[in-house]
């Protein structure tokens, strides 16, 4: 290169004006079987960029990203989960050598340790040695810290109930409760029943909303007279005739079943969807006390 | 054309050399899948990049119909996974991307492990790296908050509680975090500022001081 | 020499795939992006809801009268209530609901507030002026005829719907 007096610059830049022609590099002067990184190294990453790229594309499109329903700081019953990248230092958590008095072993110095381990290894391992068997112990150190990553995935994995986490959080529409049927009124004669599922049928301070599972009327009237998980038995006050008409008010979604106009249905099959599948065993009779 | 243009922007600016040395390096024969198969292995920087980006992007678009606020940002979410055309599918790319990121980024880290890629001299690229792991880290956890939906909000507060546990400054990391006493709507916006501007900020500039480096070192030679 | 022109081609030709490759990804990436920013132009306006606004059909009558009445917007995700106002007359057999904003620069006109064209509507910002059917008088301000609401008439009370521009 051109260095020193009697440069030439592109008008008053600092650019030189004598250019260099714009030619690759010829590999051939090199041993071995070295390659350019543009074009032929790039377009084999790419290529595989691409394939991974429609395999991405593939699973947003079948699997949609997961949303519940809206925060509720005063919801006490929910399990929460953290993403699953920190699951092994949720799980971590739970045994007792890193918990109660000592949460800040758990928390702060096994982690710790272990970041900051990962940070310095290179002064750790100062060696000049790459095999990963020349190292013993450094490899078999990295061994361990990822077996156990996984192991605590692995449990907490285990360990945390699926089935109740699938029921939580579900997005749920408010039903529209016909207050003029017959079933509402023989509803709010009914104290026991709104003292648990209040006033609105739509839950209350110990049981849940009535219209969130999917009964047929004669399993109503089984679950009103005998009881469900911890719903009482033999709480209706009433004449059998009552009963029923209660039950396929409330097998009707909350709306008059004598109404032909089928706004249960539409109720119906909306709820269907937003329930998620084996919801109704609990949901019945979760949380019901005295 | 598109020769003119060159010419016209090289003659000013004298980008050639810049071309030449983006484009000229070496790539040596070991971290070649065509020549070993097993040289695999070195693609999962390349593809930890590839998903940054497509988080990056998908992010901006998300902001586009995203508020965080704890009154809105939930319906905001709704809106645009339900209503939009495509939102479904770009809310899909951050969130999978987001855990695949994580993925790659884990096997990344072990092949410079197990190949002894981070001894001298290349310590400050490996320590650069694991800061970059930690930023990631950083933004899983507090993206993860911004729907705004029951499981964002009771991971956070774990999370929090386990903030809050280190010594002496765990209640002020608490507090900082959370922006004050409760999780709520201080901690959504201050989430988003760290989610979207800060820990954003310092991924870009990590980033470009790991590429600056492997240009500068080259990659690690064979075992 | 044979042999160089072979190895230029043959790197153009790996040029051209990467771009190709390059392309596919960025568009495979982007597309679903671009159309959800795309989302709110490419989306057809969506027909509004008609909004009963409490006059009956027999209290209309030639002397245009005043109706406010309240809308849901829906903005995205947020909805709110929005007061609009119409001016509803007899024209024939037809019933019109005029919009009030001016269609000069967007101020509201009002029936027969000006003393010298009791009989018209009158716009007090520039002194635009409409007949009693929303046309605009020459030579005033306004180029076109006030705007018209979508009338229709259930069980004999009137709903309003969008509205148009006429003329």
């Amino acid at each position: 290169m051109h260095r020193g007096k009697g440069m030439k610059f592109v008008g008053d830049s600092r650019v030189p004006a004598e250019k260099e022609p714009n030619i690759p590099k010829d590999y051939s002067e090199y041993p071995g079987k070295t390659e350019a990184f543009w074009p032929n190294f790039l377009l084999r990453e790419w290529m595989v960029g691409a394939v991974f790229l429609i395999g991405f594309l593939v699973l947003t499109v079948a699997h949609p990203a997961p949303l519940e329903s809206i925060a509720d700081p005063t919801e006490t019953g929910y399990i929460p989960l953290p993403d699953w990248y920190f699951l092994f230092l949720y799980q971590l958590l739970k045994y007792e050598f890193a918990s109660g008095p000592y949460t800040v072993i758990g928390a702060v110095v096994l982690p710790g340790i272990a970041f900051g381990a990962l940070l310095l290894a290179p002064w750790l391992d100062g060696g000049r040695e790459r095999r990963p068997y020349k190292r013993p112990i450094g490899s078999a150190l990295m061994l361990l810290g990822v077996i156990s990553i996984i192991f605590l995935t692995w449990e907490s994995v285990d360990q945390h109930d699926w089935e109740a986490a699938a029921q939580q959080g579900a997005i749920e529409d408010e039903v529209e409760v016909d207050e003029s049927a017959a079933g509402y009124e023989i509803y709010q004669t009914q104290d026991s029943c709104i003292g648990c599922h209040g006033g609105d049928m739509q839950g209350g301070a110990a049981g849940p909303n009535i219209f969130q599972s999917d009964y047929d009327t004669d399993e109503v009237i089984d679950i009103i007279q005998n009881g469900i998980g911890e719903m009482p038995a033999g709480q209706f006050d009433g004449s059998d005739e009552e009963l029923e008409t209660l039950a396929a008010f409330i097998a009707n979604d909350g709306q008059d079943p004598e109404n032909g106009e089928g706004g249960g249905d539409e109720d119906a099959e909306g709820n269907e969807e937003e329930n998620t599948e084996g919801n109704e065993e609990e949901a019945e009779g979760e949380e019901e006390n005295e | 054309m598109l020769q003119k243009v060159y010419d016209w922007v090289d003659e000013r600016l004298d980008i050639t050399p810049l071309w030449r040395d983006i484009a000229d390096h070496e790539v040596p024969e070991h971290v070649n899948p065509a020549h070993h198969f097993s040289a695999f292995v070195y693609c999962f920087g390349g593809m930890t990049f590839f998903v940054v980006v497509i988080q990056i992007l998908s992010g901006m678009f998300l902001t586009m119909y995203y508020v965080p606020d704890i009154i809105h940002a939930y319906e905001s979410v709704y809106y645009l996974q339900n209503e939009v055309t495509h939102g479904m599918i770009v809310r899909g790319m951050h969130h999978w991307g987001a855990s695949l990121v994580i993925v790659m980024m884990f096997l990344h880290t072990l092949r410079v492990f197990f190949t002894g890629s981070y001894k001298k001299p290349r310590e400050l690229n490996w320590v650069v790296g694991v800061l970059l792991f930690f930023v990631i880290l950083g933004l899983g956890f507090t993206g993860y908050l911004l729907p705004w939906d029951m499981k964002a909000y009771f991971a956070t507060v774990v999370g929090l509680e386990i903030a809050e546990a280190a010594p002496v400054v765990g209640d002020f990391a608490r507090v900082l975090l959370a922006g004050g006493d409760i999780i709520g709507a201080q901690t959504l916006a201050r989430f988003f500022a760290i989610h979207v501007f800060f820990l954003p900020g310092a991924l870009l500039g990590l980033l470009g001081a790991h590429f600056f480096m492997i240009r500068k070192q080259g990659i690690s030679g064979p075992l | 020499m044979s042999e160089k022109n072979h190895r230029v081609s043959r790197r153009q030709f790996l040029t051209y795939t990467l771009t190709g490759v390059g392309g596919f990804m960025a568009a495979g990436m982007l597309a679903p992006m671009v159309r959800m920013a795309l989302d709110p132009a490419l989306e057809a306006a969506g027909d509004s809801e008609f909004v009963s606004v409490g006059l009956s059909e027999d209290e209309v009558s030639e002397e245009p009268q005043r109706v406010d009445f309240s809308i849901e917007l829906d903005d995205g995700w947020y909805s709110s209530e929005q007061s609009r106002s119409a001016w509803v007359l007899r024209e024939g057999n037809e019933i019109l609901a005029l919009s009030p904003i001016c269609t000069h620069l967007g101020c509201t006109v009002n029936w027969g507030t000006n003393e010298e064209n009791p009989e018209e509507f009158f716009c007090p910002c520039h002194f635009g002026r409409f007949e009693r059917d929303g046309t605009n008088i020459p030579g005033t301000p306004p180029t076109r005829p006030l705007d018209v609401y979508e009338v229709e008439v259930r069980d004999g009370m009137i709903y309003l719907g969008q509205i148009n521009q006429r003329g």
